[in-house]
């Protein structure tokens, strides 16, 4: 059973016709991506590194389909390139649900660094990000900033706040 | 056989276009967009300029949401080292539609001929094969590389073809704007788009 901004997730990503989800490992994001592969609306892709993400979810959206990128924060790190020389050039967009690494309920000290970077670069990017931090607003902002990709025409980072969140269980 | 007798890019790329009247064609990062678009310019090519190693990955999510549609994907050797996880990928989703072509010169012709780690000792080929891909090719002259292309269009895929080529450079260079490509690709396939 889903909390109901996971659900609201989902049903933003259905409202605005997100097709092909593209994910590497998160357990926060875990029920989701669960709830997503189980969803006939959906088709799921297992990646073996994020920026392949950045790839698939381009050519999916040349070719009209609408995605999400799912990732945490280390992975972001992962495609600074990606991002810098594809879908912001070319203005393509899609929906990036990023799993808060490094903040509040941290327990691996190797998080920290690249939790406190990242953040400075999707903004160094001229990236917008909205952070889903409380479960009364999240629903609403889920279902803007999903639509805001394609009205902007550029990715969109979703960040789902340790505070939201709990963040990862040790 | 000597290097400088193996086939040249961009005669195989006219080859490919040739038979391919109707594919899609994602071009890689350097040479191969090079000889694509001076092999010939179509509305149905798209061009890379950077994101080395995501040529596979942008004609996997093209031949997800096109599965009526030949999508293939053009990538030098080089580039696939930078991202061989992609074949995992293509292996385990395994669409019909997609052929990857990959331009074996083993070294970095671009930025001087450096030489790649799959010069010698890594076979791409039987990567793409561990991948799980069932359909890997070899073809090594111009003759077996167009009845190659022209089978791995008719058949189901994924195709992968490890094409031997000669270390020339590219016969050709491009100059396009990406937002203005966006929109001629995808206004050719009938979608308007965001």
């Amino acid at each position: 059973m889903l909390l109901p901004w996971q659900q609201a997730i989902i049903d933003a990503f259905k409202a605005e016709r997100i097709q092909l989800i593209a994910h590497v490992a998160d357990s926060v994001l875990a029920p989701i991506i669960a709830a997503l592969e189980a969803d006939d609306a959906f088709t799921v892709v297992t990646l073996t590194r994020e920026e392949e993400g950045v790839g698939l979810l381009s050519g999916a959206y040349l070719g009209g389909m609408r995605g999400a990128l799912l990732l945490q924060t280390s992975g972001f790190g992962n495609t600074i390139n990606a991002f810098g020389s594809l879908p912001l050039p070319y203005q393509i967009p899609f929906v990036v649900l990023h799993s808060q690494r490094g903040f509040l309920s941290e327990h691996n000290v190797v998080q920290v660094a690249g939790g406190r970077a990242v953040p400075a670069v999707i903004e160094a990017l001229d990236i917008q990000e909205f952070v889903l931090d409380a479960a009364d607003t999240a629903p609403d902002i889920a279902q803007r900033a999903v639509h805001h990709a394609f009205v902007a025409r550029r990715p969109v980072v979703l960040t789902l706040s340790t505070r939201l969140t709990g963040g990862k269980r040790r | 056989m000597s290097t400088t007798t193996l086939p040249d890019r961009f005669d195989l790329t006219r080859d490919l276009l040739e038979v391919g009247r109707d594919a899609l064609v994602v071009g890689g990062i350097g040479n191969a967009t090079f000889d694509l678009f001076g092999a010939e310019d179509r509305d149905t090519n798209f061009y890379m300029m950077g994101s080395m190693g995501l040529a596979i990955p942008i004609a996997l999510g093209l031949a997800l949401a096109q599965p009526e549609r030949s999508v293939v994907a053009l990538e030098g050797d080089g580039s696939l080292l930078m991202n061989l996880g992609c074949l995992a990928t293509v292996g385990q989703q395994a669409p019909e539609n997609l052929t990857i072509v990959i331009w074996e010169n083993a070294i970095w012709q671009l930025t001087g001929g450096q030489r790649l780690a799959s010069a010698e000792t890594c076979d791409l080929a039987a990567v793409a094969a561990a991948c799980g891909i069932s359909n890997v090719h070899r073809p090594r002259d111009r003759e077996t590389f167009t009845s190659t292309v022209r089978h791995a269009l008719d058949a189901p895929g994924p195709h992968v073809l490890c094409v031997p080529i000669n270390p020339g450079p590219a016969r050709a260079s491009h100059h396009v704007d990406p937002i203005w490509l966006k929109h001629r690709f995808m206004r050719n396939l009938g979608i308007v788009p965001d």
